[in-house]
């Protein structure tokens, strides 16, 4: 692409010479007589360099340079004037000039400072655009800087301006839902809802209503019309997380909505339309599904556009520790402890723990030790013992074990502790899947946990 | 000093199609037409700042055509430094100007 350049310049004959020689580098060359007239310019056809004529009719060229950079112009300058001082050649500097041109200029004079301005401003990009793609610690939601995850922040930057359908996968608290809120976020849609849906969640019955919406009078309860997730998504990003868990009647339905486009919500016999972005999430492997006759083919080759697999923790390196400072710091906060960062064992173990339940794993377990402890270091003592001291099937999890031996009465104090400290033990502190197990809301354990701790 | 600087001439002449190098000294000569009818009015009004923009616009025009003398005028009426009045500086930078657009026509392609 050829360079474009701004010339502002407002004596005729110079504007002449220059735009002569500016074409003949092969250039495309705006020009502009006043600092009005430039800014007006570079905001609509952003400029890869201006030539600044320092004296202008209507302020100055480092007036000029100021107000191009709170328009957000990333171009680079060069100051061109009569005045061949070196206070003025260190005033165009210091107000950002990438060069200074003392007039009257050679063309070759000309071609060599623009070149060198348009390759440093290049370079410069490139090495912003490296350090970003490499250096990144956190990305919208996420925080991690390992290359696994600098693949993920790249394929959602990709992704976010197109109107592809993503199929998210990886494991269980992976971060499914926190890519497809970044992708909806970095997208030209984000200022339209992001609407989660969990499939898996939903009792089948109410799933088509949950999505599509209903009539009054549609079925028993159905009081008033209501908007399902597609519509109230117009406009906006539709999350569908555990799509694989969505009955075959529905996924039919689903994909005559990908289809068209719209759908009929129900009881009612209007169809509507929406423009929703779609994005599916699975941690079931989705094409053995698609191979077992569970998932149908067609829906998966509808959703399946852009595939984006989120690595599991243990794949993450030194991720571990990024994540774990950054929950200390958040729960610290939240729960008003002084908490400021762990020892080299406790990292150490973090480390080389296997992190089969991933980043919500890692978040119940920083959660659990500020809730229990105080600062100012996380210690070894401070940790779960599942992660000091791993069994030997922790990567895959082992299967659900609870304690059936006959016992000699107890309080019931005891007995509820006895049965929490042992779900959490069994989901590696994992406290809503402890709360699951129990059946019970995560708060209730974490206000035992803050009971227990306050009475020891 | 010539009153156009040779070095300058030829460079141009080298650098430009004839084309454009003709436009440009006509261009250069309502250039210093209209400057000339600004500097002499911001003189005789004692609009300072106006005078001050007037010369430095010729000193640049007459410094991308390589007119010497004009520019090296026109520069000392910038300098603030440069105590002499408007109307002692004004009617030899008229001079030169004349004098510059002559030789330019001169060398017209």
């Amino acid at each position: 692409m050829r360079p474009r350049v701004l010339l502002v310049e407002d004596t005729p004959t110079e504007a002449e010479l220059a735009r002569a020689h500016l074409s003949a580098f092969g250039h495309d060359c705006d020009h502009a007589g006043t600092v009005a007239q430039a800014l007006a310019i570079a905001t609509t056809h952003p400029p890869d360099a201006v030539l600044i004529d320092l004296q202008l009719p209507d302020g100055s060229g480092f007036e000029l340079m100021r107000r191009l950079r709170q328009a957000g112009v990333d171009a680079a300058f060069i100051v061109v004037t009569v005045n061949a001082s070196v206070k003025a050649a260190v005033e165009a500097m210091r107000e950002g000039a990438m060069d200074f041109i003392v007039k009257p200029y050679s063309r070759a004079r000309l071609q060599v400072t623009l070149e060198n301005a348009l390759e440093t401003r290049r370079l410069r990009a490139e090495l912003e655009a490296a350090r970003a793609q490499l250096g990144r610690g956190s990305f919208f939601g996420f925080v991690g800087a390992s290359p696994a995850m600098q693949a993920v922040y790249r394929t959602i930057e990709s992704v976010a301006g197109s109107r592809a359908a993503v199929f998210v996968t990886g494991e269980s608290g992976t971060g499914k839902e926190l890519a497809a809120d970044a992708i909806h976020r970095a997208s030209p849609r984000a200022g339209k809802p992001f609407v989660a849906l969990n499939c898996a969640a939903i009792p089948r019955d109410l799933l088509e209503s949950e999505i599509f919406g209903h009539v009054k009078g549609a079925f028993t309860g159905a009081t008033d019309n209501r908007a399902g997730a597609a519509k109230q998504a117009d406009g906006g990003t539709l999350f569908l997380d555990e799509i694989g868990e969505m009955p075959a009647d529905m996924q039919v339905k689903l994909l005559r909505f990908l289809q068209l486009g719209s759908f009929t919500p129900v009881g009612g016999t209007k169809l509507e339309k929406v423009d929703a972005r779609i994005i599916a999430a699975t941690n079931r492997d989705i094409r053995a599904e698609v191979e077992a006759g569970r998932f149908r083919e067609d829906l998966f080759y509808r959703l399946y556009v852009v595939p984006l697999e989120l690595p599991p923790l243990r794949a993450r390196g030194e991720d571990v520790l990024l994540i774990a400072r950054h929950f200390l710091e958040v729960f610290s906060a939240e729960e008003g402890k002084g908490f400021q960062g762990l020892d080299a064992e406790a990292e150490a173990l973090i480390l080389a723990a296997p992190w089969p339940g991933n980043v919500r794993q890692l978040q119940n377990v920083m959660r659990n030790i500020v809730v229990l402890h105080d600062g100012p270091l996380v210690t070894r003592a401070m940790l779960p013992a599942q992660l000091i001291q791993p069994s030997p099937r922790e990567g895959t999890r082992p299967a659900v074990r609870v304690e059936r031996r006959a016992r000699a009465v107890e309080p019931l104090a005891v007995v509820e502790k006895r049965a929490i400290l042992a779900a959490l033990e069994h989901t590696a502190q994992d406290v809503p899947r402890a709360a699951a197990l129990l059946e019970v809301n995560p708060s209730t354990i974490y206000r035992k946990l803050a009971a227990w701790k306050k009475e020891a | 000093m010539d009153t156009i600087n040779t070095e300058v001439a030829r460079q141009l002449a080298e650098e430009l199609p004839p084309s454009v190098l003709r436009s440009i000294i006509t261009t250069f000569e309502a250039d210093i037409g209209r400057l000339a009818q600004e500097l002499l009015a911001a003189g005789r009004a004692g609009n300072a700042e106006g005078y001050h923009r007037a010369a430095h616009s010729i000193a640049g025009a007459a410094s991308a055509v390589g007119a010497s003398r004009l520019e090296r005028e026109a520069r000392m009426a910038m300098n603030p430094a440069h105590h002499e009045p408007p109307h002692v500086v004004m009617p030899r930078l008229m001079l030169e100007a004349k004098a510059a657009i002559e030789a330019l026509r001169l060398l017209r392609p």
